[in-house]
């Protein structure tokens, strides 16, 4: 959280904002089309996904864990979710309970693994992973729910927009009604954070978990509710996407994890946890959104789109760390303590 | 294994259960899984998969995690391979093009090694964001060279070192063993070894006696990038392909057999032998799946149950052990 006197161009929040303005104008002299509005409301439509498991991904690293398994997660949450309204009910309201019980079920599990284990987060989830993947495909055989068997109903409330603006194709296009899921997760989120007591046990959990526990956090039930609550986000986010796909395909999020990762750490938030925010998160997701939307507007191979992420995650976490130097050597001198080497 | 010298020594019982799991698939499918050639397959399988154990585990040893390993290996085979074939297609002599490729590969697994070496150890960035980070770049430059498809085309001698035989004993195994006694040694009869083991029980007390943590750690992830590489070699050639894909599920197995060998996941004990022995059984409980016909999708839920079960024990032993130790106040901090 920010500390008393909280000035926006001083907050590392600012630093990724400049970043992002910097990249959308360079794209944006390379291929005007960038800024044209059909394009950013394609850009939000394809990135709700990316942000509600952002927002989830978040909470969790606050905590100082972290969650390879979403990416398993959500493609589970879209095979629930496409099967049920292919084969018992089309019914909206149904669907997104069967998607956030889901979601809420596999988060849970690992919640409870990772609370009773006391064992690193990220060894959990590689093992969750690989049982969520393996359980669907045992039970799906991999098949996709192919366009047709998602009922029309479905299919017309995925095509809601609001308000007209016009395609560079002549059609005419609009906010998509996704995208009210994203805004109605990050309001979810930053009150959760910000105001209940579950949050300060969030930031105080990953500040440091031992005065955390001696402040009375009960440890385990926040690690617990965490994990729930980013499994409840994912369930609804796999409904959001099914509506935007119209389809479901099982190898869907292969290796997404790691773009939510990067999302939620270019955001600012420190992996150890204790520090990060809603609203550098959310930038974090922005950043990804117009990388990979600018790099295919500039014409650039999508095989170099990878290394660009990846050259991107490590200069963005080794500026921080460099940050996080530098404002300790500032300060003074008495301490001996360093804060130095390997721990992950 | 230092300090871990109670009662049962895991490596006994982790041979104890490599036993158990062995005569447990000779009997549920004695004339599939003892079949001669079913035990020279699993020797043929498992040095690739050893070696990247390895690679994980001496990562794992100072509290840290690679999850750049089989991407190191994809991408330095893949770059070796384009050598290779491109020396094979101008004529040049088998040997000379194998041995470039071969000296190209370990290049750039060096290469792979230094990079996550130098933001580990001198930036200070933690190793899971940074190998997370390497992990994305390294299988974005093996796409951008092979376009999604595969290398092909070596010297028919390129074959030899993986699916050939010496004194019939399989090379990728007699590869295998040297590794197994060159890491052997390294970590444990040299000082650098013992940096090692102090690094991951307490990174500033290492460095205020005096250890230079950021130049152990540099070497050790090239070291990790090396054995990387050796796997990636062993891999292409048992293929007679290179590809971006390769190696890629032995990710998490890595990390599975390294703890099931012992290794503590924050650092500071583990011993080779334990996680040489934790790959076997690994190897044994997969092909024996496989040969019972099982589901592939079931070998994944097993596999990933079994990397938590693991955890639980390695959790299990770590908070008794910590109970048995007197000194500090521990029951506040539980």
């Amino acid at each position: 959280m920010q500390t008393k006197g909280f000035r926006f161009w001083r907050a590392k929040e600012f630093v990724i904002f400049v970043v992002l303005v910097i990249i959308c104008a360079i794209v944006t002299i390379v291929n005007p089309v960038f800024i044209h509005p059909s394009n950013l409301m394609d850009i939000l439509l394809t990135n709700t996904v990316l942000g509600m498991m952002a927002l989830g991904m978040l909470v969790v690293i606050l905590t100082g864990g972290i969650d390879v398994s979403v990416g398993a997660i959500i493609a589970t949450v879209t095979m629930i979710v496409g099967n049920f309204l292919a084969h018992v009910s089309g019914n909206l309201l149904l669907a997104f309970l069967v998607g956030a019980g889901s979601g809420a079920a596999l988060g849970l599990m690992n919640g409870l693994l990772i609370a009773k284990l006391k064992i690193h987060a990220i060894v959990v989830t590689l093992g969750t992973m690989s049982i969520i993947y393996g359980v669907m495909f045992l039970l799906t055989g991999g098949e996709w729910v192919t366009q047709e068997h998602i009922p029309e109903g479905f299919k017309s409330f995925g095509r809601i927009v609001f308000g007209h603006v016009k395609t560079t194709s002549g059609g005419t296009t609009g906010l998509p009604v996704q995208f009210l899921f994203l805004v109605a997760a990050v309001m979810v989120t930053w009150a959760l954070l910000r105001y209940t007591m579950f949050g300060r046990g969030v930031y105080a959990l990953g500040g440091n978990r031992i005065s955390a526990e001696r402040a009375g956090f009960r440890i385990d039930r926040i690690i617990v509710l965490v994990y729930l609550f980013e499994g409840i986000l994912i369930g609804f986010a796999g409904v959001v996407h099914t509506s935007i796909m119209r389809q479901v395909d099982p190898n869907a999020f292969n290796g997404f994890e790691l773009q939510v990762i990067a999302a939620v750490v270019l955001g600012g938030t420190s992996i150890l946890g204790g520090t990060g925010s809603v609203l550098g998160a959310i930038l974090g997701v922005a950043l990804i959104a117009v990388l990979n939307n600018g790099l295919i507007l500039m014409r650039v191979s999508s095989y170099w789109q990878q290394i660009v992420i990846g050259l991107v995650i490590v200069a963005a976490v080794s500026t921080d760390i460099v940050q996080k130097q530098r404002a300790e050597a500032r300060k003074t001198r008495v301490d001996v303590e360093i804060t130095e080497g390997a721990r992950s | 294994m230092k300090s871990r010298g109670v009662l049962l020594r895991p490596e006994s019982l982790l041979v104890v259960l490599f036993i158990v799991v062995f005569g447990l698939m000779s009997l549920l499918s004695p004339t599939g899984f003892l079949r001669p050639f079913n035990i020279q397959s699993m020797a043929f399988q498992l040095p690739e998969f050893g070696i990247l154990a390895l690679a994980q585990m001496i990562i794992i040893l100072t509290g840290g995690i690679n999850l750049s390993i089989s991407y190191t290996a994809a991408l330095s085979s893949i770059v070796g391979s384009v050598l290779i074939v491109l020396m094979n297609a101008a004529h040049l002599s088998p040997a000379i093009s194998i041995t470039a490729g071969i000296v190209v590969m370990i290049a750039i697994a060096a290469l792979c090694g230094a990079f996550n070496g130098t933001f580990v150890a001198f930036v200070g960035v933690s190793p899971i964001l940074v190998t997370l980070g390497s992990m994305t770049l390294f299988d974005g430059l093996s796409l951008l060279i092979t376009r999604g498809g595969a290398i092909s085309g070596y010297p028919f001698a390129f074959l030899w070192i993986g699916n050939g035989t010496l004194f019939h004993v399989p090379v990728p195994m007699i590869i295998f063993v040297i590794v197994i006694l060159a890491t052997y040694f390294l970590i444990d009869r040299t000082s650098f070894g013992l940096k090692l083991y102090m690094i991951g029980a307490n990174p500033t007390a290492t460095m205020f006696s005096g250890i230079n943590v950021k130049r152990v750690l540099f070497v050790l992830y090239i070291y990790s990038g090396l054995l990387s590489a050796i796997a990636g070699i062993i891999m292409s050639s048992r293929y007679n392909s290179a590809k971006e894909s390769y190696g890629s599920s032995y990710l998490l197995q890595s990390v599975a057999a390294a703890v099931l060998g012992g290794t503590d996941i924050v650092g500071g004990s583990g011993s080779v032998i334990g996680v040489v022995l934790a790959a076997m059984i690994l190897q044994v409980v997969s092909t024996g799946l496989d040969i019972l016909g099982f589901n592939r999708f079931l070998t994944n839920v097993i596999m990933g149950v079994i990397l938590i079960v693991a955890l639980s024990l390695n959790a299990l032993a770590g908070s008794r052990a910590q109970r048995s130790r007197k000194s500090t106040p521990s029951a506040l901090v539980r």
